[in-house]
Order: C-alpha cells, then sequence, then structure tokens
C-alpha cells in the first residue's frame, strides 16, 4: 500500500513538469513562432553581451524566430552538456570541444552533418582551411567555427636580451639553450601553474605531435589501434620525459602543481618570468602589464630535431557550434549560425570579446593587438592543428593524461608509470567502447 | 462548529498530521528516495550520458571499483578524514567546551574565544577554499611565511601541490571550519550537567582534569555519540571543499570517494560506474546510521 502511494506521488510529480512542457510547445505553436534552443560557455560580462546583441539582431531580422539562449562556464558546461544529454532535451544549437569530444556526440547521433550548409563558397570561404578542418570527421563537416584559438610560447623581450637572446628560438636546440642562459642568469625561464591540470597538457599534447607518428597517434586517440599496440609507441614516454625535463632542468617556476594558470600568467606579467606557454586568446590581456612596458613577442613551440611526428603543426583548436539531428528548424538553425560568422559579426565578436574571431578578416588592427593579428596569420599558414590533448581523446584517457601531467611535475612520478596509467585507461576505454 | 459533526472531527483528527506530511513525504519520495533506487537499478549498468542503451553488467561495476586503484586511494582518503575528524572535531571540541566553561577563563574571553571559534562554521566553504589556497601559497602564502619567520622554514611546503601534503592540508581546513561549531554545541551539552556534581567534587578536592573525565565526559556522552557518528558521516560524504581547493589533484593524491564519484559521471562519463560509488558511499552511512539507531534504541529502553 505504502509503495502504491509512493509510485502516485512520483507520477503526479512526473506528469505536471509534461503537463507543463506540453503547455510550452502549444503556446509557441499558437503563435506559429520557430523556437530555438542554444547553450554555450560564454556567460562572462563581453562575452554575453556580444551573444545578447547577435541573438536580438537575428530575432529583430526574423520576426517569427525566438532563440532561447542559456549560458555556463566553460568547467561547469563539462557537467551541465552530460546532464542535458542524459536527460534527451538537446538544445538545438550547442557548443562542443573538437576532437574527440564533439566525435562521442556524432558517433551518439546527437550533431547533426551540416556538410551541405556549408559547402556555399560564400560561407566556408570565410574560415582557415585548419580551422574548418577541425569540424570534419570522416569527410564529413559537423561544426560552425567562431573563434580560433592556439598555443604560443609567449617571451618577454628584454629578459631575453638581457642573457643575450635576441633571436626567437627556432628549434629545440635554441630553445633550451636560451632556457639555460635564463637559468644561469637566475631568471625564471618559463611561468607555469597545473594546478588546474588542464594547462599540463597541452604540453604534452604538442610534445606527442613531435615525437609520435602521426598515424600512429591518431589510431591510439580514436582507440583503433590493437589493444596490445594502444599508446605503446615510445614516442608516448619520450614526450612525457621532454615535459619533465622542463621541471627537473629548473626551467619551470617551482612547485607548478600549487599554482594556477591565473597566477603564474600574473607573476610572468610582472616580469618575473621570461616565457609562458600562452593561448592566443590570452594575449590581450597584456596590456597595461610590465611585460607590455618590457616588449613581447611569441613563437610556436619549437621543432624537435630527430622527433618521429610531425614538426609543422600547430597546438590550438577553434571553439564553435554544432546542431542536433532532432532540431526541428535546421535550416533556421543554420541560418542563424551562417549570422554569428558573417564579417560583421564576426568584427563584433572581437571588438566585444577581445577574442579573434574564426572569421577571415574580422581581427583587424582596430580591436586586436599587432601579437594577436599575427598569431591569426600564424593560424592560417598552420599545415594543421594539434587539438587540446584532453578533448581529443576518450574520456577517462583524458583523464589519466591530465592526472599524469601533475604527477611529472611532482617528486616520484616517472614518465614510464605515468604511460603506463594513460595506456590502462586507453585499454578499458577501447573495451567498454566494444 | 456549525454543520460539522463529530463524526467529521474524528475523521480530520485522524487524516490531519497524514495531510500535513503528505507534501513532505511527497517531496522525499520525488528527490531521496526515488534517486536512491534509480542509483541502486544505474549501478549495475554501464551508461554514459550519450549511449543510446544500457548494458546490464550486475555486479560488474562493483567488481571494477575492487580492482580500481583509485578507489582504494579515495577511500583511504575518507578514512583518513574521518580519523582526524574525530580527533579534532570530537575530542579536542569537547576539550576546548570543558575549559572554556571551566571558570578558568574570565567570563569575556571565554565569550571572545567561543565567537571566535565559532566564526568560520558560518563562512561558505567556496570563501574558505578561496581563502586557504591563497594562504597556503608556496613562498607567499601566510603559512610558510609563519613557519620561515620561527625558523621553522624547513618545513615549508607547496602545501596543496605536493602529493604527500594536499590531503592533510585539506583535511586541516575542514578541522579550522568546523571545531568551533562543535564546540559549541558541546558548551550546550555540558551547560545541561547539574552544577551540583562540580560543587561536590570540589568539596572532595578533586582536581580540574578529575572533573572533566568524572563528570564532564560522561555527563555529555550522548551528544559526544552524536557528534561523533555526524563527524563520520561528513568524512564519508565530504565533496566540497575538497572540489572547491583541489579538485582532488595533484594526480588525484586528494580524491575523496566524493570527488571520484563526481569525476566519474561528469568528466569521465561513466554514470554506472559512479553510481556504484555512490551506492558504496551509502552503504557505508548506513552501516553508521544502523549504528546510531541501535545506540538510541539503547538509551531509550
Amino acid at each position: 500500500m505504502k509503495r502504491r502511494r509512493f509510485t502516485a506521488t512520483a507520477l503526479a510529480a512526473a506528469g505536471t513538469s509534461l503537463a507543463a512542457n506540453a503547455l510550452g510547445t502549444r503556446s509557441a505553436a499558437a503563435q506559429n513562432k520557430v523556437v530555438l534552443s542554444f547553450l554555450h560557455k560564454w556567460p562572462e560580462p563581453n562575452n554575453i553581451r556580444f551573444f545578447r546583441q547577435a541573438v536580438a539582431a537575428f530575432e529583430a531580422a526574423h520576426p517569427n524566430v525566438k532563440i532561447n539562449m542559456d549560458a555556463v562556464a566553460d568547467d561547469p558546461y563539462k557537467t551541465k552538456i552530460r546532464v542535458v544529454m542524459a536527460s534527451g532535451q538537446i538544445p538545438d544549437i550547442y557548443f562542443t570541444w573538437v576532437g574527440e569530444y564533439t566525435r562521442q556526440f556524432i558517433r551518439a547521433g546527437r550533431v547533426l552533418d551540416i556538410t551541405k550548409y556549408l559547402a556555399a563558397p560564400d560561407w566556408h570561404g570565410r574560415f582557415a582551411p585548419a580551422t574548418l578542418d577541425a569540424y570534419r570527421t570522416d569527410g564529413k563537416l559537423y561544426g560552425v567555427p567562431i573563434e580560433v584559438d592556439a598555443k604560443f610560447m609567449v617571451c618577454n623581450k628584454a629578459l631575453l636580451a638581457k642573457v643575450g637572446v635576441t633571436a626567437l628560438p627556432a628549434d629545440w636546440p635554441a630553445f633550451t639553450a636560451a632556457l639555460n642562459k635564463l637559468k644561469a642568469a637566475s631568471i625564471t625561464p618559463i611561468a607555469f601553474g597545473s594546478q588546474l591540470a588542464w594547462a599540463t597538457v597541452h604540453y604534452i599534447g604538442d610534445l606527442n605531435a613531435k615525437l609520435v607518428p602521426p598515424d600512429v597517434r591518431k589510431a591510439d586517440y580514436t582507440l583503433r589501434a590493437p589493444v596490445a599496440e594502444l599508446f605503446t609507441d615510445p614516442g608516448y614516454v619520450d614526450a612525457m620525459a621532454h615535459y619533465r625535463a622542463f621541471l627537473t632542468n629548473g626551467w619551470f617556476n617551482k612547485t607548478p602543481n600549487a599554482l594556477t594558470h591565473a597566477a603564474a600568467r600574473a607573476s610572468f606579467y610582472a616580469g618575473r618570468a621570461a616565457m609562458m606557454y600562452q593561448e592566443l586568446v590570452e594575449f590581450g590581456l597584456a596590456a597595461g602589464t610590465k611585460l607590455a612596458a618590457d616588449g613581447w613577442d611569441f613563437f610556436p613551440m619549437p621543432a624537435i630535431p630527430g622527433g618521429r611526428g610531425r614538426q609543422d603543426l600547430l597546438t590550438g583548436a577553434p571553439d564553435g557550434f554544432v546542431v542536433s539531428p532532432t532540431c526541428k528548424h535546421p535550416d533556421v538553425a543554420m541560418a542563424f549560425l551562417n549570422f554569428l560568422t558573417t564579417r560583421s559579426q564576426g568584427e563584433a565578436f572581437t571588438a566585444a570579446t577581445h577574442r579573434p574571431s574564426a572569421v577571415i578578416g574580422a581581427v583587424t588592427a582596430k580591436d586586436a593587438l599587432p601579437q594577436t593579428l599575427r598569431g591569426i596569420e600564424a593560424i592560417g599558414r598552420a599545415k594543421g592543428m594539434v587539438l587540446w590533448l584532453d578533448t581529443d581523446v576518450e574520456a577517462r584517457v583524458a583523464s589519466a593524461f591530465l592526472a599524469a601531467g601533475q604527477g611529472l611535475m611532482g617528486s616520484h612520478e616517472t614518465p614510464e608509470q605515468a604511460m603506463q596509467k594513460v595506456r590502462a585507461a586507453a585499454v578499458a576505454a577501447q573495451k567498454a567502447r566494444g | 462548529m456549525g454543520g460539522l459533526t463529530r463524526k467529521h472531527h474524528r475523521l480530520a483528527a485522524a487524516l490531519g498530521p497524514y495531510v500535513a506530511l503528505a507534501p513532505v513525504l511527497g517531496l522525499l519520495s520525488v528527490f531521496l528516495y526515488l534517486p536512491l533506487i534509480f542509483d541502486v537499478i544505474y549501478s549495475t549498468h554501464e551508461w554514459s550520458s550519450l549511449s543510446p542503451t544500457w548494458r546490464y553488467v550486475g555486479l560488474g561495476n562493483f567488481q571494477g571499483l575492487l580492482a580500481d586503484p583509485l578507489f582504494w586511494q579515495s577511500l583511504r582518503g575518507n578514512i583518513l578524514y574521518a580519523a582526524v575528524s574525530l580527533v579534532f572535531q570530537v575530542a579536542f571540541a569537547l576539550m576546548l567546551a570543558a575549559i572554556l566553561e571551566s571558570g578558568l577563563l574570565r567570563i569575556r574571553w571565554s565569550g571572545f574565544f567561543r565567537i571566535a571559534f565559532f566564526l568560520p562554521s558560518i563562512m561558505p566553504i567556496t570563501v574558505i577554499g578561496l581563502l586557504w589556497q591563497i594562504l597556503y601559497q608556496p613562498d607567499v602564502g601566510l603559512i610558510d611565511q609563519a613557519l620561515k619567520a620561527v625558523g621553522l622554514g624547513a618545513y615549508a611546503h607547496a602545501w596543496l601541490g605536493e602529493e604527500a601534503t594536499v590531503l592533510p592540508a585539506i583535511i586541516a581546513v575542514s578541522q579550522w571550519q568546523w571545531t568551533g561549531y562543535l564546540t559549541v554545541l558541546f558548551i550546550v551539552a555540558i551547560r545541561g550537567i547539574p552544577r551540583e556534581l562540580y560543587e561536590a567534587a570540589e568539596i572532595d578536592g578533586a582536581r580540574a582534569w578529575r572533573k572533566f573525565w568524572h563528570i564532564t565526559v560522561p555527563g555529555v556522552s550522548e551528544t559526544t555519540v552524536l557528534m561523533t557518528l555526524i563527524t563520520i558521516f561528513g568524512a564519508i560524504k565530504v565533496f566540497d571543499i575538497v572540489w572547491v581547493m583541489t579538485a582532488g589533484g595533484p594526480n588525484n593524491a586528494s580524491d575523496v570517494l566524493g570527488s571520484y564519484m563526481y569525476r566519474s559521471a561528469f568528466r569521465d562519463d561513466r554514470v554506472g560506474y559512479a553510481s556504484a560509488i555512490a551506492v558504496v558511499m551509502f552503504v557505508l552511512c548506513s552501516i553508521v546510521g544502523g549504528l546510531q539507531l541501535r545506540w538510541s534504541q539503547r538509551r531509550s529502553l
């Protein structure tokens, strides 16, 4: 008897929410409105201001369209998107990270193939090929980029000049020679904060690409390699050894695990370290700091001679949006994304957010630093991108890499031990995928 | 009383409590008991937020836990958390309460200490997390500065950045936060002990320690047991302070079951596995709750 009452209560509660949903749909239908839901990860005041004006402008041009926008910050977004997906209430347009992160949504049938929409030359021609390629899986396009980002070694020119380094390091030996000179002069060579583990895999991911043969890396990252070979290439251990060497050689500041990326950046901007591995989207933050007064430049992580991977790739990724196959009005959704990536909206994006728009030519000297403009040019020239490691491998493999990134900044974990854990996670993930 | 008959009154009186309790029961069912049942069902499946189907794996997730070094490491984190909390939040708090109530301090100072000890417990956890992140900073943080100032610079650490020190550092924050709160609860309990007992002991020439051991401790035994159980519950469920301060890092060194469960569900997308961790936490809490129930039944007999 008791149990029946429980069930009745639960059903009543469920019924109420169903009725509410049905009512919502009906009232929208009554007004003959096209309603789109839109979920992204830019709720910060400057960023959301851009999106609010874009939505308002699009709605004004299309009076029958209503866009319900919702935004949560980067980290909580990772939780929110999982919950939303599990609930089955998939937003019509939503943000995902490129790479395996998006591929898992594609495999689960949660992303619409939009190849035909982007085929229009006046649309796909707005983006650099490497930018758009990040959204390509098995020859099909699945996403529309809104901003580009890449990782560069940013350097304080005054501090480099102090130790006689005037040319930007072109390869690994020149790079390490500069680091050793800085260290010898008691200048912290590189500011690094790994308390938030994502900062670690930007190094490891780039080094993997330089030291592991590209086809092997692809087979491992996509878990398509035979189980006996999964993540066994010696290049991975080598990459982790290169990464750990930054600590053991004294090229990083002490105890990176106790510093956040933001804290490390503050110390770099204050002139207390000579270099920092930074994202293009951070470039604008240097304005008004001691670093800006000292003068700064940047270079990609230098090539490693003899490395068995690719030396001509740039670590970074575009950010952008995908459309759900459950969207009832894909044409309208795509029209909105087209509008978001017009030249004028691209300019508005960079002006409001100080982040580099993915639209070619939308970032101008008016709204961006000269360094940002050159960074965007470097992305345009890149032969391809090394995507963020933590979104380019299966989630639990990513967790293992993230833990390794911190473990190797401690006192006892070896590159071999760290890679063993990564491999174990990959084997389990492959087994689970079946 | 108008048209209401006596029968109606009886009916209303009989149903009244049930009607009043119904909303609570409904809310509890939807937000507590149903999720609990679902959790057990989820834990026997392998599924993710994206999987179109669920794969029944029976006890597979639990077998996975037994073989998972991270699970055992997290559980050890909870056990350490519980052990330290019992020493500080129960034993030490009781001693503090006894000192504050002993009359050894002037009334004004006793009041000051009560407020000073209590204050951390009303601060939001995120504020505490950020505050202590700053205090724990290597070199520039207050803790390391203080150690250096008193000549203990050799003991300075990157407290939250080293795998050996991170969990003790977080646990210490919890003690800082909650010991004062439990002290106040103990003060209330001590005030419930008849003064005559202390006066009699004084006439007999008992010293402070003997009074504490033979009057205060037995006098607050009920509160002590309750605080012990609440502290253990808290240690099993702990999540927020860990997540705010380190998210389980570096290299999972500060993981507890709560943080490992959260990461399994929302980062690794292994919802079935995370549900199994939740079931383990529930079972551990149930055992402690069962002990509490048995103890309180024995008291009432």
